[in-house]
C-alpha cells in the first residue's frame, strides 16, 4: 500500500517536471490570461446595444445603465444651443420605420461637436451612446450613419430624373 | 432598347468556364489525366480574360459617363475628376466584389504561368481551389448584385461618390486591402492541394513563401493606409476606433503573420504542422468573413449601417469552406506528426511557439469583441456591445508581451539557449532597456504601461541593431571588407533573416506611435470669440475668425487659427467645414501642424454666426508620424525579403521539388 502510493508520488511528480507538462502549464497561463482580460474586459465596458422598441420594452430597468441606442431623429424635436461649453443639443430618437412619428421615443442630450451628417431638421440615423439617466440619455457620443460605401443610404434606385 | 453589355456576357461565360475548370481540374487531379488538368489550367486562363473584359467594360462605362448603367449612376458623376471615377469601381457593392474578383484571377493566371512545370502533383487541386472561390464571386456577380444591371430611364446625373471617399487615400486604400486578403487565398490553395494529395512535406511552404509574404505586405499596407485615412479624413483625432470594419481587416493580418512565423519552424524542426495548415485555413476564412463583415450589415460599424442580401451567402460559403478544409485536416491528421519535440522552454521554438498563441490569441480577442454583440443576443436576447476599451485592454498587455518576443525570439538559441549565449546575446540589449527606463523616469514620465512598452521598443532595437553590428564585424574579420561594404553585403546575402529585423524595426516605429498616441495624447475642446486664444500643450491657439466661400463643387467655411508657441506665432492653421453640393453632405477637414513626428490636430466643430463663437476641438498627438514612418520600414524590410535571390534560390527550390516527388513516390 505504501508502496503503491509511492509509485504514485513519483509519477506526478515525472508528470510535474515532464516538458509537456510545463509547456502545457505555460500555454494555459497564457490562455487563462486572455480569457481573464476578456472576460473582466467584457464586464466593465459592455453597453446595451438596443433600438427605440427594444430600448422602450426594458425602460425602468435601464435607469443607470450604460446604452446604446439607435434609431431616426424625430423631426422638429432638435434644439441647439451655444453654450460656453460647446454645442448643446436636445433632440429625441424614435424608431426607424415610423421615423419617430408615431410609436415610443427617446430623448436625448448631448454636449459637444455635432456630427457632420446631423441634420436639424431631423431624419438623420443616429446611435447615441451614454448613461440613461433620469428618462433622459446623457449622450457622450452621437454617430451618425456614413451613408455606406457599399450600399446608397435610402432604399431603391429612385434617381433624381432632371 | 436595352442593349447587353459586354462585361456581363462575359461574366456569365466565365461562371460556366469555372465551373468546367473546377471539374476537370479534381478529374484530372485524381484521375492523373494530364490533359484534363491542362484544360481546367486553360479554363482558369480564359476566366481571367473574360473576368479582365468585364472590369474593364465597367471603368469604360464609369469614365464615359454611362448613366444609364445603375452602378455608374450610383457611384459617380459627370463633374467627378478621373481617378475617382476610376477608383468608383471599388466604391459600390457590385463593382469592389468584380474588382476583388479579379484580383484572385489575375493571381491564379500568374500561379498558372509560373508552375507550367513545377507542382504538377499540387496545381490541379491548387486551381480547383482557386476557381472554387472564383465561382463563389461570380456567382454573386451573375445572380446577386450583378455590376451591369440598367436602369430604365437615363438619369443626366450621377449621384457622386460619397464626398468621404473623394480622398486620395481612396485610391490606394482598398486595392492594397483586396490585395492582400485575396493575396492569402494562394497558400490556402496550396494547402488544401497538399492536404488532398498527401503531400505534406514543407513543399507547399516553400512554393508559397513569397505569395505569403506578398499578401502580408499588402495587408499590413492596407491597415496602416486605413488608419492614416481616417485619421486625416473623420476628424475625430484618432486612427483606430476598433470598429468592426477596422477589425475585420486586422485579423487576417495577425493570423497570417503568425504563420509566416511558424512556418520557419517547421522549415527548420518539421514541427507545427498541424498548426500551419489550421492557421492558413484560418486566414482564408478570415479574409472572407472580413468580406462579408463589411458588406453584410450584421455588425453594425459607422461604415455600413445598410443591409444587403449578401450575408446568407457569404455564410454558406464560410461554411462550406470550414467544412472542406476541417475535414481534409482531420483526414490527414495522422499524417501530420510532428517529428521533433520541443526540448525546452528556453530555446527560439518555445519563444516562436509563443508568439504564435499570443497572436492567435489577440486574434480571438478581436473575434470576440467584434461578434459580441451577435453572441449576447443568441445567448441572451439583448445586443450587448464592447467599447475600444475592451479591446484595448486585452490587447495592451499581449501586443507588450509580443513585442518583448520580437527582441527575444530572433536571438535566442534553437533547441535549448544555455545563460552563457543568453548572456551573449541580451546583456546589451538589457542594459539598453532598463536605461531607457530610468533616462525616461530621469525625464519625468511615470506612465507605466509607455514606460514598459518604450523601455522594449528600446530593448528590440538593441538586439537589431546588434545583429547587424555583429554580422557586419563578423564578416569585415573574415573576408575583409570595410565595415559598409560588409552591412550590404550581409543584407543581401541573408535577405530573409535581415530583412525580417528591418520589419521589426518598423514594427517598432508603430509601436512607438500607438504608445505616444494612447498615453500622451491631449485633447481640448473649447469654445472661443474671435481673437481668443486658449492652451494645448506647449501651444497657445488664438482663433482670428472666419472665412467663406463657394465653388461648383462645395461651400467652404474655413477658421484661421493662429498658433503660437511661447508668445510667438509660429503658423496658421485652416480647419474647414465643408459643404458638397451633390450629394448635399458636409464634411470635415481637419488642419494639422507635424513637428518631429508630434501632430498639432485642429478640428473646426462649429461656427455660430449670431454670437460669432466657433467649438474648436485640438489634439496633440505625440508619436503619431512614427506610424507612417514605421508603414515605409516596414514596406522596405519586406521588399527586401521578397526579393529574389536569384540562383540560391532556384537551387532551393530545384532541391525542394525533388525532395517531395521522392517522399510523395516513395
Amino acid at each position: 500500500m505504501y508502496a503503491r502510493c509511492g509509485r504514485q508520488g513519483f509519477r506526478l511528480s515525472a508528470l510535474l517536471m515532464s516538458k509537456k507538462f510545463r509547456f502545457l502549464l505555460a500555454a494555459f497561463l497564457l490562455v487563462g490570461a486572455v480569457v481573464y482580460l476578456m472576460y473582466t474586459g467584457v464586464s466593465r465596458t459592455a453597453v446595451y446595444y438596443l433600438t427605440v422598441q427594444e430600448f422602450e420594452a426594458r425602460r425602468p430597468a435601464l435607469e443607470g445603465e450604460g446604452v446604446r441606442v439607435a434609431g431616426r431623429v424625430a423631426a422638429g424635436s432638435v434644439q441647439r444651443r451655444m453654450t460656453p461649453k460647446g454645442e448643446e443639443l436636445h433632440f429625441e430618437i424614435g424608431d426607424f420605420s415610423t421615423d419617430g412619428s408615431s410609436g415610443p421615443r427617446v430623448k436625448v442630450h448631448y454636449l459637444g461637436v455635432v456630427p457632420d451628417m446631423f441634420r436639424d431638421e431631423g431624419g438623420s440615423d443616429v446611435i447615441v451612446e451614454g448613461r440613461y439617466e433620469g428618462g433622459i440619455v446623457k449622450a457622450q457620443s452621437v454617430m451618425t450613419s456614413c451613408p455606406s460605401k457599399y450600399e446608397p443610404m435610402d432604399e431603391g434606385a429612385q434617381m433624381p430624373a432632371n | 432598347m436595352q442593349n447587353i453589355d459586354v462585361g456581363a456576357v462575359a461574366l456569365s461565360v466565365a461562371w460556366l468556364l469555372a465551373l468546367y475548370g473546377l471539374v476537370v481540374s479534381l478529374w484530372g487531379g485524381w484521375g492523373r489525366r494530364e490533359e484534363l488538368v491542362r484544360s481546367g489550367e486553360h479554363a482558369l486562363l480564359a476566366m481571367w480574360a473574360l473576368v479582365t473584359i468585364a472590369t474593364a467594360d465597367l471603368v469604360h462605362g464609369l469614365v464615359s459617363r454611362d448613366f444609364n448603367l445603375e452602378y455608374v449612376a450610383q457611384y459617380s458623376s459627370s463633374t467627378l475628376p478621373l481617378h475617382y471615377t476610376v477608383a468608383a469601381l471599388w466604391g459600390g457593392q457590385a463593382g469592389s466584389l468584380l474588382f476583388w474578383l479579379l484580383i484572385l484571377c489575375s493571381m491564379s493566371a500568374v500561379l498558372v504561368l509560373q508552375n507550367r512545370t513545377a507542382n504538377r502533383v499540387l496545381m490541379p487541386f491548387v486551381s480547383a481551389t482557386l476557381l472554387g472561390v472564383a465561382l463563389f464571386f461570380l456567382s454573386l456577380l451573375n445572380f446577386v448584385t450583378p455590376p451591369f444591371d440598367r436602369l430604365p430611364f437615363t438619369p443626366g446625373e450621377g449621384r457622386d461618390l460619397n464626398p468621404l471617399l473623394q480622398n486620395y487615400w481612396m485610391t490606394i486604400h482598398p486595392p492594397s486591402l483586396y490585395l492582400g486578403y485575396v493575396g492569402c487565398s494562394v497558400p490556402f490553395a496550396f494547402a488544401l492541394a497538399a492536404l488532398i494529395t498527401g503531400r505534406l512535406d514543407d513543399h507547399w511552404i516553400r512554393s508559397t513563401r513569397r505569395w505569403t509574404l506578398f499578401a502580408w505586405f499588402f495587408l499590413s499596407l492596407g491597415n496602416l493606409f486605413g488608419a492614416l485615412w481616417a485619421y486625416r479624413v473623420l476628424g475625430w483625432g484618432g486612427y483606430w476606433a476598433w470598429d468592426p470594419v477596422e477589425n475585420a481587416a486586422l485579423m487576417p493580418w495577425l493570423t497570417c503573420t503568425a504563420f509566416l512565423h511558424s512556418v520557419m519552424i517547421q522549415e527548420k524542426k518539421n514541427m507545427l504542422k498541424v498548426w500551419n495548415m489550421a492557421l492558413v485555413i484560418l486566414t482564408f476564412l478570415l479574409t472572407i468573413f472580413g468580406t462579408f463583415l463589411t458588406r453584410s450589415g450584421v455588425i453594425s460599424s459607422v461604415h455600413s449601417f445598410t443591409q444587403s442580401g449578401l450575408g446568407p451567402f457569404f455564410i454558406a460559403f464560410l461554411l462550406l469552406a470550414a467544412a472542406l478544409s476541417v475535414g481534409l485536416l482531420l483526414y490527414r491528421l495522422p499524417l501530420l506528426r510532428s517529428e521533433n519535440e520541443l526540448d525546452s522552454i528556453l530555446s527560439r521554438e518555445a519563444a516562436f511557439l509563443v508568439n504564435n498563441l499570443v497572436f492567435v490569441a489577440i486574434a480571438f480577442a478581436v473575434f470576440w469583441g467584434t461578434i459580441f454583440p451577435v453572441i449576447s443576443e443568441a445567448v441572451r436576447g439583448v445586443k450587448i456591445t464592447v467599447g475600444p476599451p475592451f479591446f484595448n485592454r486585452v490587447n495592451a498587455p499581449l501586443g507588450l508581451l509580443l513585442l518583448f518576443l520580437m527582441g527575444v525570439g530572433p536571438l535566442i538559441a534553437w533547441r535549448r539557449a544555455s545563460w552563457s549565449s543568453l548572456r551573449r546575446s541580451f546583456q546589451w540589449p538589457a542594459v539598453v532597456g532598463a536605461g531607457c527606463v530610468a533616462a525616461l523616469l530621469a525625464m519625468g514620465v511615470w506612465h507605466a504601461w509607455a514606460l514598459v512598452s518604450f523601455s522594449l521598443c528600446a530593448f528590440v532595437t538593441a538586439t537589431i541593431v546588434q545583429e547587424f553590428w555583429r554580422g557586419a564585424r563578423a564578416r569585415q574579420s573574415i573576408v575583409g571588407e570595410s565595415f559598409g561594404q560588409a552591412l550590404a553585403r550581409l543584407v543581401g546575402k541573408n535577405r530573409r533573416r535581415y530583412g525580417g529585423y528591418i520589419v521589426h524595426l518598423g514594427v517598432v516605429l508603430v509601436f512607438l506611435a500607438i504608445t505616444g498616441t494612447s498615453a500622451f495624447r491631449i485633447e481640448q475642446q473649447v469654445v472661443v470669440k474671435r481673437g481668443e486664444a486658449f492652451r494645448i500643450g506647449d501651444y497657445q491657439l488664438r482663433f482670428d475668425g472666419v472665412r467663406a466661400w463657394q465653388t461648383d463643387h462645395s461651400a467652404h467655411l474655413a477658421a484661421d487659427i493662429a498658433v503660437l508657441r511661447d508668445g510667438r506665432m509660429v503658423d496658421v492653421l485652416h480647419p474647414e467645414k465643408r459643404l458638397y453640393k451633390k450629394p448635399e453632405q458636409p464634411a470635415t477637414e481637419v488642419a494639422i501642424r507635424s513637428r518631429w513626428g508630434t501632430d498639432l490636430y485642429v478640428v473646426l466643430g462649429s461656427f455660430d454666426e449670431k454670437s460669432g463663437s466657433a467649438t474648436i476641438l485640438a489634439y496633440i498627438n505625440p508619436l503619431i508620424g512614427m506610424l507612417a514612418w514605421g508603414g515605409l520600414v516596414l514596406a522596405a524590410g519586406t521588399l527586401i525579403t521578397i526579393w529574389p535571390q536569384r540562383r540560391a534560390r532556384a537551387v532551393e527550390s530545384w532541391a525542394a521539388e525533388h525532395r517531395g516527388q521522392r517522399s510523395a513516390e516513395g
